[in-house]
């Protein structure tokens, strides 16, 4: 591997290039899906190769191959070159920025997920176990149409080295399992998904972290819940009133409208045709208040179980924890070298490439929600007319993250400080900073929990990054509910 | 280009590895594609990539095991087969699996061009130059991509499939900027020649001019003409939130309740036909079962979803060739709408006071029954007052049930237009006008 590296790096500089770096990917993904008492999938994929990026005349190259070869890598180097010649050929037909990288980096080392079962080393047989138990308990409710369950078990290994002389290899475990019953009568249909939505649950872990999830014990009463909804009173239609968001749902609120307002690259305008820019532009940093003092966020790529925990980023930066949101004040972008560069700033690490055969982007990390002071039940009895809203079904923001609008699988009312009756088809809408300065309640740390979220698309080509939100219920005033149809 | 002489080859070879009274396929899909992206009228990100992966399949019984690999060396295809002939036996069995499907001949489709496929990078940059250099001269940031490559899929069986397509893509993404408004446009397909590279700069460059200083406007429910990049969006949703089997089965569609009722306006016809060259075409699925042209809506009246072998069995009926990938349920990804006789002008100017929408963003299912989205405009909204578009307006969000606003469907454009997305799909629409579309809030 060492002359793989060295061939591909020595040859993008004798092509020409003034910086390069190179990325050796293999990827080891079990997927197994169960729907209705059958299995609907069970796959052992397999994917390996390398990408390359390469500066040339202040432009960018990338190129890959799952030719693992030595003559493979050497084809790359030189492509990647050959396009970023090409780039730079048309440097002068907009407007002309220098692409500077700041400190050089490299980094040496090794590191690997912290799991205590590795889930490759699990019969199949005891997986599948799982999955079937879970979805007889979900069959014994009749008003339940529709049932899945699943468990995704992941092994990454990753080697960069770029012409600085950073080289660090790494080795990422993920595992994720997940629920979900769909009931259909009274003309609805209703779902409910344990232990939140989007499929499953996800973490950079071993076997240990979905066992403990006890997907069978958790699935009758989801299902249970699904068939509840059928005939529960609905949400009341655009009226505003206080919320207390669960943990999961208010994990993807900050994903949306904080985790990618703070993503330097859409600050700066390179994501303007597709992901969209961001209202949290260079301007405000250190000087606007995004929330009320409640609210502090950070980018913390060390935390345990986290889907954006690793040992170095995809640029060789090391991990880390940074402020993003400091007593509700805007302190802190997620950033590549080249953009904090550009706003004289050292990286905080946040370059993640999906697969061996696309570019770094900026992507999240685990962006969260730190710990209040309430519990939970202190902050319900607090609470005099309002909503708590549980587990995501729905999420839109616009392109500037500012107008949002999410549903909810559950809302459960909440009258003089007691929870009430069961409320279905809830939605809520409102613009990201005055919402987060309504926030004036987050309870504490026991009721804090990372959840993730290996779903998150950004980028053309497409890619598909795996992030983690940590968040406790929280409390926000006078937010419009209702807007369905 | 892998070529289909050696992934015939690679497949029959992997497929001895099949074990006795078993059955195999393997979908294989080999993608080279390169992209030449731009933001702040420059070239910013440029990348190469080439792949291919081959799905397998091993059914024993009624019990199928699964592999996927990267490795197309006869050893890495072989351990494939074999991984996925240890994981069969392992399987609970499923007494819907009807086994693999026999074989059926796929028509061949043309579908691939040569130099589409072979466009080098310095081809691109000059494209994306181009472009930048007509934003910038205007003092607007253009942003986007230029696309090309090709894809190769095939499918062989012990059974005796053996079905085998190239195909060539492209695409042109414009996003034009001023600091308060922004204009979009995009073309694709199988030819590169098919995109007008002039036309969709002047048509995104035109929108960011007229949408400087957008107005706020009330939400509330207006009429509205789509343009044929919204009505992708619609047929998107309706695609991927019912018109597969699978979810009609489970109660999980928009079509539940509604099947053979005339649930949209008698204007809407729908169908997938993944051999009509003015699509994106693919004339086998995943199963390599060929493409049938579905009829999805009729004169306003909801026919039935799309089937793969699986769903078809259990509806005791034949697959329709939908099966998209190796794994989930089958979708309708060509599809077609069927265009009106007007123009987009003649739509405007029915319209007393009622919106004009370029696209749709980040849309998502707030409910399946009706398929309710929620979503915002982007890159284009203005207002229409008195048959003309007059002010140009700040984006707005949506809540619609996307089967509700095409029973509004009072008119079509008589010109419908590819919309290739990333992924494959394709969907050949016209702009729309629609009697009613419920807006429930505005952006900053």
């Amino acid at each position: 591997m060492d002359s793989l590296i060295a061939t591909a790096l020595d040859t993008a500089r004798a092509r020409g290039a003034a910086y390069a770096d190179i990325r050796l990917v293999s990827n080891r993904e079990q997927r197994i899906v169960v729907r209705n008492g059958v299995v609907e999938t069970m796959t052992a994929d397999e994917s390996a190769g390398l990408g390359i990026r390469a500066l040339y005349d202040g432009a960018w190259g990338f190129a890959s191959t799952r030719d693992l070869t030595i003559a493979g890598a050497d084809l790359a180097a030189g492509q990647a070159v050959q396009i970023a010649r090409a780039s730079a050929s048309q440097n002068g037909a907009g407007a002309s920025v220098e692409v500077l990288l700041g400190t050089p980096v490299s980094s040496q080392g090794s590191y690997s997920t912290n799991i205590s079962v590795d889930p490759f080393t699990i019969a199949l047989e005891d997986k599948l176990a799982l999955l079937l138990a879970a979805d007889a308990e979900m069959a014994s409710v009749p008003e339940v149409s529709a049932r899945m369950g699943n468990l995704v078990f992941i092994r990454e290994d990753r080697t960069f080295a770029n012409t600085e002389g950073a080289l660090v290899t790494q080795t990422i475990y993920e595992a994720g399992g997940g629920v979900q019953a769909t009931a259909v009568g009274h003309g609805e249909t209703q779902r409910r998904s344990y232990p939140q939505s989007h499929g499953r649950q996800q973490g950079c872990a071993g076997w240990e972290y979905v066992v403990a999830m006890d997907l069978a014990g958790n699935a009758r009463r989801i299902a249970e819940e699904a068939a509840e909804l059928l005939t529960a009173d609905a949400c009341p239609a655009d009226v505003s009133t206080d919320l207390i968001i669960d943990s999961s749902q208010l994990a993807l609120q900050i994903h949306e409208s904080c985790g990618h307002a703070v993503e330097l690259d859409r600050a700066l305008g390179d994501e303007a045709a597709f992901a969209g820019t961001s209202f949290l532009t260079p301007d405000l940093l250190n000087g606007f208040q995004y929330g009320s003092e409640q609210v502090n966020i950070t980018a913390d790529s060390t935390s345990d179980t986290g889907l954006g925990t690793f040992g170095w980023d995809d640029e060789g930066l090391p991990a880390q924890s940074t402020d993003i949101i400091r007593n509700g004040e805007f302190v802190g972008y997620l950033m590549s070298r080249e953009s904090a560069t550009r706003l004289g700033l050292p990286s905080n690490g946040c370059m993640r490439a999906s697969s061996w055969n696309r570019i770094p982007l900026i992507r999240m990390t685990n962006v969260s929600l730190l710990p209040g002071t309430w519990t939970l039940d202190d902050l319900i009895a607090d609470t005099d007319d309002g909503i708590y809203l549980e587990t995501n079904r729905s999420w839109s923001i616009d392109d500037r993250r500012y107008n949002f609008q999410f549903g909810t699988e559950v809302g459960r009312e909440i009258k003089n400080g007691k929870l009430g009756r069961l409320l279905r088809n809830c939605t809520y809408t409102g613009i990201t900073p005055e919402f987060w300065r309504n926030c004036d309640a987050v309870c504490d740390a026991q009721h804090w929990q990372l959840w993730g979220t290996p779903r998150c698309g950004k980028g053309q080509p497409g890619q598909i990054a795996h992030t983690s939100h940590g968040a406790s219920a929280s409390r926000f005033r006078n937010v419009r509910v209702g807007v369905m149809r | 280009m892998l070529g289909q002489d050696q992934i015939r080859r690679l497949l029959l070879d992997a497929l001895r590895h099949c074990p006795n009274g078993a059955d195999a396929d393997i979908y294989l899909t080999a993608t080279e594609q390169a992209l030449t992206r731009f933001a702040n009228n420059r070239i910013h990100q440029n990348v190469a990539h080439r792949d291919a992966v081959a799905h397998v399949r091993v059914a024993i019984g009624r019990r199928q095991g699964r592999a996927v690999t990267n490795n197309l060396t006869d050893e890495g295809l072989a351990d494939a087969v074999r991984q996925a002939s240890e994981y069969a036996p392992l399987m609970p069995e499923d007494p819907d699996f009807p086994g693999l499907p026999e074989p059926l001949p796929a028509e061949s489709v043309a579908a691939y061009d040569r130099a589409t496929a072979g466009c080098d990078a310095d081809q691109r940059a000059a494209t994306v130059g181009m472009v930048c250099r007509k934003a910038g001269a205007i003092a607007l940031d253009a942003a986007g991509f230029c696309r090309t490559g090709e894809t190769e899929l095939a499918v062989a069986s012990t059974r005796g499939a053996d079905a085998y397509h190239v195909g060539s893509f492209s695409g042109l993404l414009i996003t034009a900027r001023s600091n308060d408004s922004a204009g979009w446009s995009k073309g694709g397909g199988w030819r590169m020649t098919e995109v007008d590279v002039e036309s969709l700069a002047d048509e995104a460059i035109d929108k960011a001019v007229r949408g400087r200083n957008p107005q706020d406007l009330e939400p509330d429910e207006y009429p509205v003409v789509l343009e044929h990049y919204a009505v992708d969006d619609m047929l998107e949703a309706l695609s991927f939130y019912g018109m597969g089997a699978h979810m009609v089965q489970d109660g999980r569609s928009w079509m539940t309740d509604v099947g053979g009722q005339p649930a949209m306006s008698p204007t809407v016809s729908i169908w997938d036909d993944g051999l009509d060259p003015a699509g994106w075409p693919v004339p086998f699925d995943a199963e390599g079962v060929p493409r049938r042209r579905v009829e999805i809506v009729g004169n306003g009246v909801v026919r039935g979803p799309v089937h793969n072998h699986y769903t078809a069995a259990k509806a005791s009926g034949a697959s329709t060739g939908h099966q998209r990938g190796a794994t989930g349920g089958p979708t309708a990804t060509n599809l077609f709408m069927r265009p009106g006789d007007q123009t987009t002008e003649q739509l405007i100017a029915s319209v007393k006071r009622g919106l004009y929408i370029t696209r749709f963003y980040y849309t998502r299912l707030a409910h399946n029954r009706g398929c309710v989205m929620t979503g915002m405009t982007r890159d284009g909204t203005f207002l229409i007052e008195n048959g003309e578009i007059t002010t140009p307006i700040k984006n707005l969000r949506f809540t619609q049930s996307y089967v509700e606003a095409l029973a509004g469907c009072q008119a079509l454009s008589s010109r419908a237009r590819l919309n290739l997305n990333e992924a494959g799909v394709a969907m050949h629409v016209p702009a729309a006008l629609l009697a009613g579309w419920r807006f429930t809030g505005q952006t900053v």
